[in-house]
């Protein structure tokens, strides 16, 4: 299987060059899988994260994403290879000003898609969060576990080659937590996306050994 | 209301803005022909002992643009019906020659000043006569008064970009986080500040239409019954509908900037 992350002798830093966060980092992920990337606060999990979205430029080595070289990516590429990618933020990054219906539709309305395709895809991904009734109101009436499920449905929006999910449940109780590690799973095993999870800890829920890489003293480590 | 109270922050001060300019517009327009009159019925006199040709008093100074000689035979005859004893031919023989300089704009008086020199040092010259004191006069308050008023336009453009610009930093707080995000998950530059454009193109044609319809009231309404005599007969200067372009020209611009300036700091910054 085609490799969609390829990390070679990875250095991030930040200031210029002078904080270094990750070292000398190698690591592959293959198309299909579900990874978990784990590690203490401010080991650079999210750090990793905002690389692999082209937020931050490599120091050193080279990052591959999607088959482009992050390291010198141009800003239309960039936005390209950003408009087949779902993001997932710990604190949900919804426009307020928005219903969540546009929320959801986000990608789509980027992309270029019509109101009528929009307006679709919007119904059958709020029905997949079970978030239909809410279709018309706004992030800030909703609770934390339903505004993340808005984030996913936003994320699979336009079936992402890659979803990139920074501590999803981190401000959410079990329960939501739960659901929301649900809707990860069932993208990841019904729609192929590869799914990169950062995390400070693996949820217990998830009893299927999958793939575990740990972040410590600036460097990424394979642990299954 | 909040939307309201958004697009009246913009609009106003945009609308201060297109005011100065369209009264300085106006301004100009109707005291052009009054500046073009002062300066064309300017003269220097010149008395000189010889004839002096035009390209002679050029080269004395290159702001002379015409030399027109006064007529020295109607001087002597005028002369000699004075004096009774004495033949017009010896009045025409002893009378200088007699010069009405004209210059290519209207100076400032040490300007006028350092020609006068000029046209003293040239051999043959006896007289300069410029009459300075009353025509400066005249036209020194009406250049103060221009200047008063561009003063009061400048002034009041700078206070209103300053308002713009705090509604620029109301417009960067209240749209960066959308921004932001819309450019996380690809989104343009003119996608993501779409709603800003679109915020400040109805702002900028309200403030258009607004500006546009004060001076068409002022023209019509006010103009004929102020009893200024000025404003009355020049009331077609005073506000023409190529105006409008002009007003929703700059009114766009001004938008255009604004809304980049916004969309440029509200950018994600790669590390």
């Amino acid at each position: 299987m085609s490799n969609v992350i390829s990390a070679s002798r990875l250095t991030l830093a930040y200031d210029g060059g002078r904080k270094e966060i990750i070292k000398n980092a190698t690591f592959q992920i293959k198309r299909g899988e579900f990874v978990f990337i784990t590690g203490p606060s401010g080991s650079g999990k999210s750090t990793l994260l905002k690389s692999l979205y082209g937020a931050l430029i490599p120091k050193n080595g080279t990052l591959m994403v999607g088959g482009l070289n992050l390291n010198d990516i141009s800003k239309r590429k960039l936005q390209e290879l950003r408009s087949h990618m779902g993001i997932i933020f710990q604190d949900y990054k919804l426009i307020n000003e928005w219903t969540v219906e546009k929320n959801v539709v986000l990608p789509l309305m980027i992309a270029g898609y019509s109101t009528d395709i929009q307006q679709t895809q919007a119904q059958k991904l709020l029905r997949h969060v079970k978030l239909t009734e809410h279709a018309n109101r706004y992030p800030l009436e909703l609770s934390g576990g339903e505004q993340q499920r808005v984030g996913v449905a936003r994320a699979l929006s336009k079936n992402p080659f890659l979803i990139l999910a920074d501590e999803p449940t981190g401000n959410l109780d079990e329960y939501s937590s739960n659901v929301i590690w649900d809707l990860m799973e069932n993208a990841n095993s019904q729609l192929s996306a590869t799914v990169v999870v950062v995390t400070h800890r693996i949820p217990n829920i998830f009893n299927t050994p999958y793939r575990h890489l740990i972040i410590e003293n600036r460097g990424i480590y394979e642990v299954r | 209301m909040k939307s309201a109270r958004d697009h009246l922050m913009f609009v106003l001060p945009l609308m201060v803005i297109l005011i100065g300019i369209e009264f300085f517009i106006v301004f100009d327009r109707v005291t052009q022909n009054y500046e073009e009159k002062l300066k064309s019925s300017y003269s220097i006199l010149v008395v000189a002992r010889k004839k002096i040709d035009l390209p002679t008093f050029k080269k004395i100074d290159d702001r002379i643009v015409d030399a027109e000689t006064m007529k020295r035979k109607d001087i002597a005859r005028i002369i000699a019906k004075e004096m009774r004893n004495a033949s017009g031919n010896e009045i025409l023989k002893s009378l200088p020659y007699f010069y009405s300089i004209h210059l290519n704009s209207f100076l400032r008086q040490d300007e006028i000043d350092g020609i006068e020199k000029k046209l003293m040092k040239y051999p043959g010259i006896n007289r300069v006569e410029t009459f300075g004191d009353s025509h400066n006069s005249k036209y020194n308050l009406f250049v103060f008064l221009k200047t008063l008023f561009w003063s009061f336009v400048l002034l009041m453009s700078l206070v209103s970009i300053f308002l713009i610009i705090k509604q620029m930093e109301v417009w960067h707080m209240a749209h960066r986080e959308r921004m932001q995000t819309m450019e996380i998950f690809g989104a343009s530059m003119m996608l993501r500040s779409g709603v800003l454009f679109r915020m400040g193109i109805v702002d900028a044609l309200t403030a258009t239409m607004l500006s546009s319809g004060i001076f068409a009231i002022l023209k019509y309404y006010w103009v004929p019954n102020s009893g200024i005599e000025l404003f009355m007969q020049k009331r077609d200067l005073i506000f023409e509908p190529a105006d409008i372009a002009i007003l929703l020209g700059i009114s766009m611009t001004i938008v255009i900037v604004a809304v980049i300036n916004v969309a440029m700091i509200s950018r994600e910054i790669r590390e």
